[in-house]
């Protein structure tokens, strides 16, 4: 048998190639997840155990991280060390640039002066030697617009001091990191503002301050690492569910070339068993075979993922160098499991197929080749089943909001949809087929003779274009939804209020002039003194509002008798509360209104145009309401209108943040959770390229046959071509209404309970995009089987065995 | 898709008056496969004229070129010298698709075994041709199809696939599709190499009737003295010549 195997070895190796890179991709992405996390995992103990590296102790809280120090045992306790000791934390505070006002949550941590201590890397300029310097951190300058040379107020009041940047500096730590660095001397100034969550400690650590306990180093970036880890782990556990998909598609894609080898082969078996081979021979020769398709295939994927991980890691360092990504180690673990689940994968996906090898009689090879592909009975009643039975628990998923429900019934349609994919898919491509002329009817009736094969072929795209129009879907309407919520919460982007001074019209041409302003709007009304508010505050109308609002001006509309204020913009200080009803005063002119909330327009209050008008006769521009353009930086344009608010004493409301980086967050999830799958769809057209190859090579005498009776060999590989679109399209199509059907599951089930008024809405540009590239890739897939097909002539076909 | 509509290659005129009453004709033909040492002249040098309607055998033992001057005659391989003139045409100047084209039209063939497609029924499988020049099946077709599945037997059959069919019926479903087009010249293979002698005896005796009844030519190679007996003339080769 040895000789057996070593020839069918040589036979079909080049059978096998399309399958064994299916295999492979699959285990290569197993190791790029594994590389990563380990990667990421060394960035983090780099990044987290830089302010320690020359520390023998590191003093913290005994109970981390639910209690915390006293400052003022740690100063003292650093104090006592001198030279030996360096106390890691940050005060918060607000701070000044000039008149410019930068972010109130300004934190500034400590810098070493001695070369031992420092962590943070220079960047530009110097460090920081003495009381009245400062370092920036880069990314906080970036944000801010510091440079060195500038000079910052950090605190306000008695606590207020001065400081000039001097250099920028990087902070590899992100839990000791601050957005700007002083001596510690300087720092003490503020030390009733002061956290301070570690000491660094040389030498004899004496007594510690209460509540604290002394650990290597080592154990105590292992004790944080643990608590960051939990995220790093969670991203992985994520990844390899997409790694999983591919596998699982793999799985298809060699299960189907083993069955066609196989069937394509029972007759060699068959006269095996003839001359005297036993059955387990026959069997033990083709597992082997399986195994050398395996373990090489595992090889391989191992290889160029390991290969893959490492220069993934290098672009991320070239790129975003703010992710912490460190020299990963080998991750032994990760490789032996890539390297299993690829032998693992390959053995199972050919075990279905040995089975019929086991089952074929001697007699087999003597019958004539008619008939060996006898069509096999498939049963409706499991796939019925199982689509009945998930279809009810996806409906009670619904009901009952259970997202873990709703993918036990997903999962259960889905697999119902695959079971019954022998008997649906041919149907299907015969319908798709039957209009399209003689040569797509024939690609059609090739297709629907194999029943189980073309299943097994669109199955594996199915899978990843359902979740790739799920994902689509779910995200088109839960980020519409949000929207709308974020619309309602956030309606003005920009609001600029002046509860002081009436607007000029000049500087409404200068806001509408500055870069990143779409559109702005001047809003009438009066100051007026509502009842309840500590100060008076402008009362305004915006019957225009709609052209700047986001939710389409809909808070700008009150009922005459009511005045809507902004809670957000009082906060604790609003103490009249909805249906309240308050006096209004303007001067000398006085009037009660009942109290509605919103957010999102500033410290103003808004009223019907008639309430504004038994007000005062004569209404003045009191804010400016801006809609930013698209892709306006919010930072950016906040500051620069900021400068234009500062001198007339107006006030700034940015809502524009928030909404830009919730849109981006859902933006990079939806992109990263299709990039993902484009590697289970790429496995998949791999698949359908390998079906149609092993079929070329099956089918070269009805091809030749064919081409005798009078198809051209144009004919020939559009024949071919059609073929592959019409398995594309069959599994697009199905996997479209699957992936839509989910989506609407999980919006009822997800979206609709978190999101009030949540409506599913359907991206059809980017499915019809999607349905598309399927089309054009299955055409791509038959490129190659449809040329070698086309190359033979009829005479050399005839002959073939 | 459906290329078939319109095909790139021109199509063939047809000559209405073929010189005399000859359906092909072979001058000086030859064919080499390989080179150097392992070079076969399968062909010699053949001078053949086939006529009209009638029912043609090609003898010869085993190995003697019939199936080289077959394919060579119904263009499914270019000679390597000579001429080969089918229905007023010169095989040598066509092209692949004009070969393929010319072949739709005027040539029909039964190959020794593996005749029909699987995935399509008998009725399918005679019909195909038609649809693979891209010709509706219009009533006139129809009623072709059911004469020829009545003369050859295999009316009751069409709904069926090949794989429930016998060896027999195969053959003379493989018949009616080669006829289907009403070609110039039909082609047999060894049509019945693979049948016992009762079942040859009738796929043999619908060929001479296909001859006779419809005016069909047909050209038919083997090398049974038995099969040879059914024609109206043979030919002998014999190492690549006419013996
Ligand atoms: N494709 C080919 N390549 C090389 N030699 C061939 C090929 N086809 C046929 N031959 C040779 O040409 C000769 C004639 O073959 P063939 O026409 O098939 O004979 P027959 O049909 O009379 O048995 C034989 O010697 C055969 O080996
Ligand atoms: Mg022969």
């Amino acid at each position: 048998m040895r000789a057996v195997f070593l020839a069918s070895l040589r036979t079909y190796s080049r059978r096998y190639v399309a399958a064994a890179v299916a295999v492979t991709v699959a285990v290569a992405f197993v190791v790029v997840v594994g590389i990563l996390t380990s990667g990421a995992r060394s960035g983090l103990m780099d990044g987290l155990g830089a302010p320690y590296r020359n520390a023998e102790h590191v003093v913290s809280p005994e109970g981390w991280p639910s209690s915390e120090l006293d400052p003022a045992a740690v100063i003292a306790f650093t104090e006592r060390h001198g030279e030996n000791a360096s106390a890691i934390g940050r005060a918060t505070l607000p701070a000044h640039a000039g008149s410019r006002k930068l972010s109130d949550t300004t934190t500034v941590g400590p810098i070493a002066t001695s070369q031992v201590w420092r962590w943070q890397e220079l960047s530009s300029g110097r460090f920081p030697s003495r009381t009245g310097e400062a370092a920036v951190d880069v990314y906080a300058a970036l944000a801010e617009d510091l440079a060195v040379g500038d000079r910052i107020t950090i605190g306000v009041g008695a606590a207020a001091s001065d400081v000039q940047v001097v250099g920028l500096v990087e902070s590899p730590s992100p839990p000791a990191q601050a957005s700007m660095y002083v001596t510690w001397p300087q720092l003490l100034l503020w030390r009733d503002h002061l956290h301070l969550g570690s000491v660094a400690v040389r030498g004899e650590v004496g007594p510690l301050p209460e509540g604290a306990k002394a650990l290597s180093p080592e154990a105590f970036t292992a004790e944080r690492l643990t608590h960051v880890q939990n995220r790093v782990d969670s991203l992985s556990v994520m990844l390899l569910l997409f790694a999983g998909i591919a596998l699982f598609v793999s799985i298809l894609v060699i299960a189907n070339t083993f069955s066609i080898l196989f069937a394509r082969r029972l007759r060699d078996f068959a006269l095996l068993r003839c001359v005297g081979a036993t059955r387990r021979q026959v069997v033990r020769s083709v597992r082997r075979e399986a195994a050398v398709v395996g373990v090489l295939a595992s090889l391989t994927g191992t290889l160029v993922g390991v290969g893959l991980g490492h220069g993934l890691i290098a672009v991320i360092d070239a790129l975003a160098s703010a992710v912490p990504m460190g020299a990963a180690e080998l991750p032994v673990p990760w490789l032996l499991g890539g390297f299993a689940a690829g032998l693992a994968v390959t053995m199972v996906a050919s075990w279905l197929p040995t089975r019929r090898v086991i089952r074929v009689s001697p007699l087999a090879a003597l019958r004539p080749d008619a008939g060996v592909d006898a069509r096999t009975r498939t049963g409706l009643a499991r796939p019925a089943l199982l689509l009945v039975i998930g279809l009810a628990l996806l409906g009670v998923a619904m009901d009952r909001s259970s997202t873990a429900l709703m993918l036990a019934g997903g999962g259960s349609v889905f697999a119902g949809v695959l079971l019954s994919g022998p008997v649906l898919v041919p149907r299907l491509v015969r319908i798709a087929g039957a209009p399209l002329g003689p040569t797509v009817r024939l690609a059609a009736e090739n297709a629907a003779h194999h029943p189980r094969r073309t299943a097994t072929t669109t199955a594996s795209l199915l899978v990843g274009v359902t979740l790739t129009i799920a994902v689509l879907t779910g995200m088109a309407t839960w980020r519409t939804s949000l929207n709308e919520q974020i619309g309602r919460d956030h309606p003005i982007d920009i609001a600029l209020t002046s509860p002081t001074r009436p607007l000029t019209t000049d500087l409404l041409t200068r806001i509408r002039r500055t870069p990143g302003v779409e559109r702005a709007i001047p809003v009438y009304g009066a100051v007026a003194q509502v009842a309840g508010l500590h100060d008076p505050i402008p009362v305004v109308t915006a019957p225009a509002a709609g052209q700047v609002a986001r939710d389409g001006g809909v808070f700008a509309r009150v009922e005459p008798g009511k005045i809507r204020i902004d809670a957000d913009a009082f906060g604790k200080d609003l103490t009249p509360r909805p249906g309240d009803r308050v006096t209004v005063r303007a001067g000398d002119r006085r009037i009660q209104l009942q109290v509605a909330v919103g957010t999102g327009w500033g410290p103003a209050g808004v009223v019907a145009p008639e309430t504004l008008a038994t007000l005062t006769d004569a209404p003045e521009p009191r804010a400016v309401w801006i809609r930013a353009s698209t892709g306006a930086d919010p930072a950016r344009l906040g500051a620069d209108l900021d400068e234009l608010a500062d001198p007339v004493g107006a006030t700034i409301e940015n809502g524009l943040r928030t909404w830009e980086s919730l849109d981006q967050q859902l933006q990079i999830y939806t992109w990263s959770a299709l990039g993902l799958l484009g590697i289970a769809i790429v496995i998949a057209l791999i698949g359908i390229a390998n079906t149609l190859g092993l079929s070329v090579l099956e089918r070269a005498r009805e091809h030749a046959m064919l081409r005798a009776l009078g198809l051209t060999r144009g004919q020939l590989r559009r024949m071919l071509a059609a073929e592959a679109v019409l398995l594309s399209l069959v599994a697009t199509v199905l996997g479209t209404v699957l992936g839509v059907g989910f989506a609407w599951a999980a919006c009822e089930t997800i979206v609709k309970p978190a999101l009030r008024d949540a409506t599913m809405h359907i991206p059809w540009l980017s499915l019809g995009v999607v349905v598309l590239i399927a089309a054009l890739a299955g055409l791509l897939a038959a490129v190659l089987p449809a040329r070698r097909a086309a190359r033979v002539s009829p005479v050399a076909g005839l002959s073939l065995d | 898709m459906t290329g078939s509509r319109h095909d790139p290659a021109p199509r063939l005129p047809r000559t209405a008056a073929s010189p005399g009453a000859v359906a092909a004709r072979a001058r000086n033909l030859t064919k080499t496969y390989g080179r150097g040492a392992t070079q076969v002249h399968a062909l010699r040098g053949i001078d053949l004229d086939l006529p009209r309607g009638g029912f043609t055998a090609i003898m010869g033992p085993s190995g003697s070129g019939k199936s080289t001057l077959m394919h060579c005659l119904a263009g499914l391989d270019q000679a390597s010298g000579g001429t080969v003139t089918v229905a007023g045409t010169d095989l040598g100047s066509l092209d692949d698709d004009a070969l393929t084209i010319f072949r739709r039209e005027h040539v029909g063939f039964v190959f020794q075994s593996f005749n029909l497609l699987p995935m399509l029924t008998a009725g399918e499988n005679i019909v195909l041709p038609l649809e693979l020049g891209g010709r509706r099946i219009d009533d006139a077709a129809r009623e072709r199809v059911r004469l020829l599945a009545d003369i050859l037997g295999v009316a009751d059959r069409l709904a069926h696939r090949p794989a429930e069919l016998s060896g027999g019926q195969q053959q003379r479903v493989a018949i009616a599709r080669a006829l289907i087009t009403q070609p110039d010249l039909l082609f047999a293979d060894e049509p019945t190499g693979n049948l016992d002698s009762t079942t040859s005896a009738e796929v043999l005796d619908h060929l001479r009737r296909s001859a006779r009844e419809l005016g069909q030519t047909v050209v038919m190679v083997t090398h049974e003295r038995d099969a040879a007996a059914y024609a109206d003339h043979v030919v002998t080769m014999q190492d690549g010549r006419i013996a």
